[in-house]
């Protein structure tokens, strides 16, 4: 199977490969895996105090749609809105690589790792307004 | 054509659904069962008798590499259960795929002396892996097992690169 151009480029050069600190409230984590293939997507974002992502990063491990995938929606995160980046769909990102309907799995574990990162951010704002409402 | 699911392995075998099978006794069933169904042996009369014989055959070879491989066989005995299970548990725990983003990390990185430590890690949480996936099944909990086979996949493929890199 071909890969397209820009999912070689992605995997060739990864964009945005690394850590955010997970324990920092300002980092939302999100960790998921495809089973089958043993895949293992971890993407995070940084949020800045007006609510947008000034920092996103991944590790994964698996194939060059799945490193692709990824590659790409941390570009597209960085510089979006927290709830513009909610509304990121996996077709999107299909269309843009080009991938095939076997790899169209690898732009579903992109789209969960982004909610999943977005789900924990949010968790931890809450829990610190909870903690700031209940310490006053 | 109508598609007619294949009998589990299990059933071609005529064994019991079981996690743990003596594998010099099953080696000696799958050596008798094809020399039963041979197609050399059974003369068939006529073509349909031909069609059931060859099938006969081709369900005992698929059986065969299922159930001497310990996790496809627990991955048969899970469907054959419950079908679905595996399908409906695929969402694992995010610390554990964390843990196993770090051990993929591990095994790229891996070098000389660095491997055979790692291969022992893997080694043990495999059969880890497979002691939490019988304690389950015994237990009847089907849902944890199916999670249980599908995280000592990433232990298996993990195991896998390190002896490709050397």
């Amino acid at each position: 199977m071909a890969y397209s151009d820009k999912v070689l480029d992605h995997y060739q050069n990864p964009r945005n490969v690394g850590s955010l600190d997970k324990d920092d409230p300002n980092v939302g984590t999100g960790v998921v895996g495809a089973p089958e293939c043993g895949d293992v997507m971890k993407l995070q974002i940084k949020v800045g105090d007006d609510g947008k992502i000034v920092d996103a990063k991944f590790k994964t491990y698996g194939c060059g749609s799945a490193i692709a995938s990824s590659s790409l929606a941390t570009e597209w995160l960085k510089g979006a809105s927290v709830d513009s980046a909610a509304q990121i769909k996996n077709t999107q990102i299909v269309e843009e690589l080009s991938l095939p309907p076997v790899k169209i799995h690898c732009s579903v574990l992109a789209e969960d790792a982004i909610k999943a990162a977005i789900e924990d951010w949010r968790r931890k704002q809450s829990a610190r307004e909870d903690g700031a409402g209940a310490g006053a | 054509m109508i598609h007619v699911p294949a009998p589990d392995p299990f059933t071609v075998f005529g064994l019991p659904r079981a996690l743990d099978l003596d594998e010099r006794a099953l080696e000696q069933r799958y050596l008798r069962l094809s020399r039963e169904c041979h197609p050399d042996r059974l003369r068939a009369t006529d073509a349909g008798d031909c069609i059931a014989v060859l099938q006969r055959a081709a369900e005992i070879n698929d059986a065969w590499q299922v159930l001497r491989d310990p996790w496809r066989r627990a991955r048969a005995l899970l469907e054959a259960e419950r079908p679905g299970v595996l399908e409906r548990n695929k969402r694992l725990d995010p610390g554990f795929l964390a843990s196993a983003l770090d051990l993929a990390e591990a095994v790229a990185d891996a070098r000389g002396a660095a491997t055979a430590p790692l291969r022992a890690q893997l080694t043990a949480a495999l059969a880890a892996d497979w002691d939490r996936l019988r304690g389950h099944v015994l237990r009847g909990e089907l849902d944890a097992a199916a999670r249980a086979v599908h995280e000592s996949h990433y232990h298996t493929k993990a195991l896998h690169d390190l002896d490709a890199k050397s």
